[in-house]
């Protein structure tokens, strides 16, 4: 917001002494600051009301849906700081992966309108759910709001090209790379044994 | 209020709500639904990290690729133990699964 304030206030400046050039460079920042504002409260209504549909809806296959809504809020997120690649990277994995297993999962176990989470929980599990979701917010956030700003920081984030992250996967994070793809082998083959239907052994 | 503290805010607001179905959810399903919120949120900020401060971009976004193909990797298993469990159970609640408990069967 105080750079809101001080960009408009320099675009006066500029416009009172006449420099026409200077306030025709400064319109645009000020649009972009603006637009930029008003994208991310709307990014963040999509994560809130996502995020509480997921889990408070009684339903789990629309629960499911307000996660997908979270998940868009969060790829937005990553559009609005300067990384499409993550943002791609959101869509297709959370989005196109992951919300397609816990589909699966919806479908597999057959309690989607009559489960047990049909009914409200108890008063007794939802304070202790309101007491861990306030734990984080009263011991991180005021952290935050007061360090967070005292960081060197850059305002506006520029877009890192594409092979500087494929040069960090291959040097800075090799391993890490490595070691990813047999965490993934090990989790399809003990996804698949752990399901495997004896049946089919004889 | 910087944009790194709005992200951080947006991640915490994540957490706080991913919290919120772990503990009030059920059944697995339910559960793996908001263990996938938090695990979002976590990567979300390493990425306002990385993308608002000096430190370097790439490493921080290829943290968050990480992050999300932990997540893939736990929710095929989660999956394959839910199916397991409902095969064993007939159902994935979560007060329903305890056998060392002297159960009344």
């Amino acid at each position: 917001m105080i750079d809101l304030i001080a960009s408009s206030a320099a675009l006066m400046n500029a416009s009172a002494t006449g420099v026409e050039a200077l306030s025709e460079m400064m319109l645009p920042q000020l649009a972009h600051d603006i637009m930029a504002y008003v994208a991310y409260g709307l990014y963040v209504l999509l994560i809130l009301g996502g995020g509480l549909w997921a889990v408070l809806a009684r339903n789990l296959v629309r629960a499911m849906f307000g996660l997908v809504v979270t998940f868009m809020g969060v790829a937005a997120m990553y559009l609005l700081m300067a990384s499409p690649f993550m943002a791609f990277m959101q869509l297709l994995i959370y989005i196109g992966a992951i919300s397609v297993l816990i589909f699966f999962a919806i479908m597999l176990i057959k309690n989607t309108s009559s489960g047990e989470e049909v009914n409200f929980p108890g008063p007794l599990q939802a304070l202790t759910a309101l007491i861990s979701a306030a734990a984080p917010l009263v011991l991180f956030g005021p952290i935050i709001v007061m360090n967070a700003g005292k960081l060197a920081q850059t305002e506006t984030p520029v877009e890192t090209p594409l092979a500087e992250l494929g040069q960090g996967l291959i040097e800075y994070y090799v391993v890490p790379f490595e070691m990813i793809s047999v965490v993934l082998l090990v989790a399809m083959a003990g996804g698949v044994l752990l399901a495997w239907d004896k049946r089919f052994k004889k | 209020m910087s944009a790194l503290t709005l992200y951080m805010l947006a991640a915490l607001l994540l957490l706080a709500i991913g919290l919120v179905g772990l503990i009030s959810r059920r059944t697995l399903v339910g559960m793996l639904i908001s263990v996938e919120m938090l695990l979002n949120g976590a990567g979300l900020s390493v990425v306002a990290a990385a993308k608002l401060t000096p430190a370097s971009d790439a490493i921080g976004q290829l943290a968050t690729i990480f992050i999300m193909g932990l997540a893939a990797a736990e929710a095929t298993l989660v999956l394959a133990m839910m199916v397991v469990v409902y095969r064993r159970f007939d159902t994935v609640t979560t007060s329903a699964l305890t056998t060392l408990k002297d159960a009344k069967l």
